[in-house]
């Protein structure tokens, strides 16, 4: 990639810059570490011609500028955070090595990523909330849990999955979301105690709820602060604690519903 | 015995985030495979040769990194995709939350100190796993794949 490259035209940069933010948006809105996604649109912005680009991740955003010539150009893109989807971050990834390798030019880039923005989901929702409550049931029993609290951690965090599903197609507020499917979790998993169907029911409770458990946000938040990204690490860090004691204030409501302890 | 359980059910518990993290379908398996080995290589560590938690995550969570760069160039997918699916067992979201309901118990004013108390060692312990999780799936590229600083 190294020598001489003929400087882009205005029109030109302009196109770049949109495409690298575009790919870069892919990759922060579906749960990429702040290091993966410098890298990646700092490849495809070279990849594309430009002598170099400068990224920056904000837990909000990204700023890029790219430069080429004589000529530099600066962009600003609000990026709001959505679910996790790794189908997406792999899919950008093969794209960006192409583009480096000189194999995808800028219209057919532009094409890729129209194509993957619109990707249909690999699982249907009814098996990702059975995949999900399954998951639950695996950890009821890493924590000892016997048959009888599995079964009640399967249905009830099956139960939250299709909840919180209906609900985030429905836009509410993600904290609210948390809360709610927490309380519905800690409700249906508390069949295993009024109906003494174990001797150690409170972990069905303790597992059902799991599955709202921030898991990508807080590996990424220690992952940035490890990798020096630091404000994007604090604020991964903070959206995680913020929905994990959503958690907490769901199960709370549900302990105080059924009378049910923990 | 033990520890072939606790790796079959940690390959589920992988495998239903996996799904819930829509990871390409030629890769879910190998993300149920590197759950499996991460959480059930931890186990081992803490009963066999008394590992404390956060030291025992640290190794099984190297492990899963250095897992996760082979698949990575095996099956033609970014590492992360592995790397974090393959931690999710070890995730402590129970040590996460309890932290959070005991702090929330605090504003009860009961005057039970013990429960300051529980909710600090929590709280650091789901901190210190985190840190060992993050340390240990990108230890392969402190390790090998250094670079100058570009800026």
């Amino acid at each position: 990639m190294d020598g001489y490259k003929p400087p882009l035209q205005h029109a030109e940069l302009t196109d770049v810059i949109d495409l690298a933010l575009w790919a870069g948006q892919l990759l922060l809105q579906h749960g990429a570490e702040s290091a993966r996604i410098e890298e990646t649109v700092h490849h495809i912005g070279t990849g594309l011609g430009c002598d170099w680009m400068d990224v920056i991740v904000h837990s909000q955003g990204l700023y890029i500028t790219a430069i080429s010539g004589e000529e530099f150009r600066t962009k600003v893109r609000r990026v709001a955070r959505l679910g996790v989807n790794f189908d997406i971050i792999d899919a950008v990834n093969h794209i960006s090595r192409k583009v480096y390798d000189g194999k995808v030019d800028r219209f057919e880039l532009r094409k890729q990523l129209e194509a993957i923005s619109t990707m249909p989901h690999c699982y249907n929702r009814w098996a990702i909330a059975l995949g999900v409550g399954v998951a639950c049931a695996a950890f009821s029993r890493l924590f000892g849990g016997d048959l009888a609290v599995m079964f009640v951690t399967l249905f009830a965090s099956s139960v939250a999955m299709i909840v919180r599903q209906e609900l985030t197609n429905r836009y509410f507020n993600n904290f609210l979301i948390v809360v709610t499917t927490a309380a519905v979790a800690g409700i249906f998993a508390s069949v295993a105690e009024l109906l003494h169907m174990s001797d150690t029911p409170q972990i069905a409770m303790a597992a059902a709820v799991l599955l709202l458990v921030p898991g990508v946000p807080l590996i990424n938040a220690a992952e940035d602060i490890l990798h020096g990204n630091i404000g994007t690490g604090v604020a991964r860090g903070v959206f995680g604690a913020v929905v994990t004691l959503g958690i907490a204030l769901g199960l709370s409501i549900a302990i105080r519903i059924t009378g049910v302890g923990l | 015995m033990i520890i072939l359980e606790d790796a079959f059910w940690s390959a589920f518990a992988a495998l239903g985030f996996a799904m819930l993290f829509n990871v390409p379908r030629r890769t879910l398996i190998a993300c149920a495979f590197a759950g499996a080995i991460g959480h059930a290589s931890r186990t081992l560590l803490i009963q066999s040769i008394g590992l404390t938690i956060e030291t025992a995550t640290f190794v099984a969570a190297a492990l899963v990194g250095f897992l996760g760069t082979y698949l990575a160039k095996h099956l033609r997918a970014p590492s992360l995709i592995f790397t974090v699916t393959g931690v999710i067992p070890m995730v402590p979201g129970l040590f996460a939350y309890t932290a959070m309901l005991r702090f929330l118990e605090l504003s009860l004013g009961t005057g039970d100190e013990t429960i300051l108390q529980e909710a600090m060692v929590y709280f650091i312990r789901t901190m210190l796993i985190l840190g060992a999780l993050a340390l240990g799936i990108s230890l392969p590229r402190l390790l090998f794949l250094r670079r100058r600083p570009v800026v």
